[in-house]
């Protein structure tokens, strides 16, 4: 055994020591997630035989549905321009509201720490209520129809998107930031022409992408009575008609896969 | 001194039972073209590959040198021609292919590891072909993987940073890893497609001494890309010039003067000392 | 002082570029007026109705906390819910992915297909899937967390698709070289790169599932909906504001734990 044989000997048995440490380690975190796992299926009574089971009523559901009836395209058409609108209006009230309230909650914009926290925990607030939550308290408030609904989109995306921009905002670069104060420019030319820049690109792609989400979750308003295609989709199933039901379900699909495009499409373009 | 006794072990284990004078790798007629014929990266370029001989393939950028070495190995197909490895046409049949390649290692400019895997694992992927998928799906190798990934490690005398994560290493030491992989297919060449373009002068040095010894102690060819001629001249025992696509030359370094080098680099190399 | 002239470039150009883009800011301002007219959108709308809000916004103060009672077990549920969702959300996003990648698969007709099968997946929002699911299996929590799997894996898929034909191609190239096979080339390549962006994925998206998962109750998909719902349908609304709270401080927990995973995966 030369040298050599005793160094790679060692080497191995060494290489095996941590590989096995590790492996350890990874198994243990495994079990404790399938344990976790495994606590949190037996408590919403979830197994691999409920699955089974559901199928007969998934495909009873599917047979139902199936074929959509087409005709009833055409009286969709007013609730999927509605759902557009709701979307658009919601993301734009979003976007003036969040251009003030990002300024309040990012570190380096801030006048004052406290209205720092307090800003922070607003958004917060209306980031983690649901657009449909809103929309069920706004319509007990205001009454039924679109309305309540580009305020429940509003609320929510000016949230999520508030806080976005905030991060953005604090995690730009310094550099011109600094060569903007150094010339003497006062704070809101500074934020004009130092961060803005920055943090453009990013902002107006996560607003694209708040929009696509918003078209979404305004599809299913109408289940509170909150306008768009939603209030179709429920109506049709309560009344049983669920070839409609397809229907609507369809045209669903139809216009979000049109916004992603759009939306893809604007993202190139702006980009 | 560790890597010198892998060496002469491996030069041992692998020794060649007596002179073979067949080419290792032979390149016949290959030609390579782009949108249909318009844009040409190989004309007509033969040559054979002797064994354990090194080989520098020179010539600028855009001459083709990358294209030729990748139709070796089947990373890009050759519009026209063949190659030979052992006698054996190399070709698209999967199996076969995965043969082959097992035979030919490769060493990229951009040293090509995983960075998130160690040193170690990196050097194990050239064990890859030995292995079956379902081992390899658990991330699983034998023990005498293992000892042979790390006899390769202590060749490039890396053996002390097995276990550390493959981007924590220098540029230099990146490449040895990816010269230890290539050994780690116990491969009859070695490709190495601009090995030291991205490395300083010093670096670059060790790692062609890496590169040379191991292919003369062990008897493996290299065919090797460079486009700096003094690092050709200093280490190639046969030169190949590519220009535009077309063989220009072949011989020793010896033969390389300034007409030659003329003729690949198309530049006219004023006498600077005059 | 050499005489320098300045030319203009290209002044037609610059012309017809403003001009669409005029073109494009008046029909967007169109459609924002009509869609504001169809909505009854208005800023006189707004400042009217922002009392009538005020007022319901009063009547929810202060929290009743009595509701609290009896809220722990929809609250883990809710929890359950997302976990899950976000499990079955990998389980079908990540072949589908994996199949609808450039740089994996080269079939097209296979990439089209896996990747249409993602888009329609996570155009139907987790509600409507609930309310199909709901029909077909029943009432409870286990056909909100397949709901949610569902929509989840379309857009958890899309997400990898992305993930996946972003990675460094370099070492796919230098496993395929040494003649690994597909299936080990995916392993050692793929991904040790992709395995930090997914977890950080999967993450980030168990939060959006859990604030997705206290609506499911809504339509008896189980979670904190149902409770919620409730107090707004009995007007208890000092009770409303109490869950409200709850989840408020569920999800910013969540969301704090997410980032905390997420940071220490990345490194």
């Amino acid at each position: 055994m030369t040298s050599l044989d005793v160094t790679i000997a060692q080497a191995v048995e060494r290489e095996a020591a941590w590989r096995h440490r590790r492996i350890a380690i990874r198994l243990a975190i495994f079990a404790l997630c399938i344990l976790v796992l495994w606590l949190a299926a037996a408590r919403i009574k979830m197994s691999l035989v409920n699955v089974v089971l559901g199928v007969p009523g998934m495909a009873d559901v599917f047979v139902r549905m199936f074929p959509p009836d087409l005709s009833y395209l055409n009286r969709l058409i007013a609730p999927t321009i509605e759902t557009v609108q709701i979307a658009v209006w919601g993301t734009l009230l979003a976007v003036i509201a969040s251009t003030p309230l990002c300024l309040l909650a990012a570190r380096n914009t801030t006048p004052h720490p406290v209205v720092y926290s307090a800003t922070r925990i607003l958004l917060n607030l209306l980031r983690s209520i649901n657009e449909l939550i809103y929309a069920l308290l706004l319509v007990s408030a205001v009454g039924l129809g679109p309305y309540p609904g580009v305020l429940a989109i509003a609320l929510h995306a000016t949230g999520m998107l508030a806080k976005f921009v905030a991060e953005e905002i604090e995690h730009v670069g310094r550099g011109p930031v600094e060569a903007l104060q150094a010339a003497g420019a006062g704070r809101m030319q500074i934020i004009l022409m130092g961060i803005l820049p920055q943090v453009l690109p990013a902002v107006v792609g996560y607003i694209l992408y708040r929009f696509d989400v918003s078209i979404r979750s305004a599809t299913v308003l109408g289940l509170v009575g909150a306008g768009g295609l939603g209030f179709s989709l429920i109506t049709t199933m309560k009344m049983f008609k669920y070839h409609e039901t397809a229907a609507s379900i369809l045209m669903i699909i139809l216009l979000i896969l049109v916004a992603d495009w759009i939306s893809g499409w604007l993202q190139k373009k702006v980009l | 001194m560790n890597m010198n006794v892998a060496v002469d072990r491996l030069a041992t284990e692998t020794a060649v039972s007596g002179p073979n004078a067949d080419p290792i790798i032979s390149i016949v007629n290959v030609s390579k073209s782009y949108v249909r014929g318009s844009l040409v990266a190989l004309s007509d370029v033969s040559f054979d590959v002797g064994r354990g001989e090194f080989i520098v393939i020179l010539g600028p950028s855009g001459a083709g040198k990358s294209t030729l070495l990748r139709c070796i190995n089947r990373l890009a197909e050759p519009t026209q021609g063949k190659i030979l490895l052992n006698g054996k046409e190399v070709c698209d049949n999967r199996r076969e292919l995965r043969l082959a390649r097992q035979q030919i290692g490769m060493v990229f400019q951009q040293f090509n590891l995983v960075s998130r895997l160690s040193v170690l694992t990196n050097v194990l992927t050239g064990r890859l072909s030995y292995r079956s998928t379902w081992r390899s799906f658990f991330y699983s190798f034998t023990r005498e993987d293992r000892a042979m990934a790390l006899e390769c490690l202590e060749m490039v005398a890396l053996g002390h940073k097995a276990l550390q994560r493959a981007d924590t290493l220098s540029g230099g030491e990146q490449q040895r890893v990816a010269i230890a992989r290539a050994l780690a297919q116990r491969p009859k060449v070695i490709l190495a497609d601009e090995p030291v373009a991205s490395l300083d002068p010093k670096i670059a040095r060790q790692v062609l001494n890496y590169l040379r010894d191991v292919s003369q102690r062990l008897g493996i060819s290299v065919i090797c890309n460079l486009h700096q001629i003094d690092f050709a001249r200093e280490y190639a025992q046969r030169i190949v010039g590519l220009c535009q696509g077309k063989k220009i030359f072949d011989g020793p370094p010896s033969a390389l003067d300034d007409e030659v080098l003329n003729k690949i680099y198309g530049l006219r190399l004023e006498n600077a000392g005059d | 002082m050499s005489d320098v002239t300045y030319v203009d470039p290209q002044p037609t150009m610059t012309f017809f570029v403003r001009a669409k883009f005029l073109a494009f800011l008046l029909l967007a301002a169109a459609f924002l007026a009509w869609s504001a007219n169809a909505l009854e959108l208005s800023p006189g709308e707004l400042i009217h109705s922002l009392p009538v809000i005020g007022r319901y916004v009063a009547r929810m103060f202060p929290p009743d906390w009595s509701a609290l009672h009896g809220l722990w077990d929809p609250t883990v549920d809710t929890v359950c819910i997302a976990l899950w969702g976000t499990v079955i959300a990998s389980i079908i996003g990540l072949p589908l992915g994996l199949l609808a990648a450039k740089n994996i698969n080269r079939v097209s007709a296979v990439r089209l297909a896996s990747l249409t099968m993602l888009n329609v997946l996570r155009s139907i929002s987790e509600l409507i899937w609930a309310i199909l699911f709901v029909a077909a299996v029943g009432l409870g929590p286990f056909p909100g967390a397949l709901a949610l799997g569902v929509n989840f894996g379309g857009i958890l898929g899309r997400l990898y698709v992305e993930a996946i034909e972003n990675i460094d191609p370099k070492p796919l190239e230098a496993l395929r070289a040494t003649g690994a096979g597909h299936l080990q080339t995916i392993m050692f390549a793929v991904f040790p790169q992709v395995l930090p962006q997914i977890v950080s994925y999967n993450l980030y998206w168990f939060e959006v599932g859990v604030r997705s998962a206290t609506v499911l109750g809504m339509i008896g998909a189980g979670g904190i909906g149902f409770e919620l719902v409730t107090t707004i349908r009995l007007y208890d609304f000092q009770q409303t504001s109490a869950i409200l709270i709850v989840i408020l401080l569920l999800v910013t927990a969540i969301d704090r734990l997410s980032a905390v995973l997420r940071r220490a995966i990345v490194k």
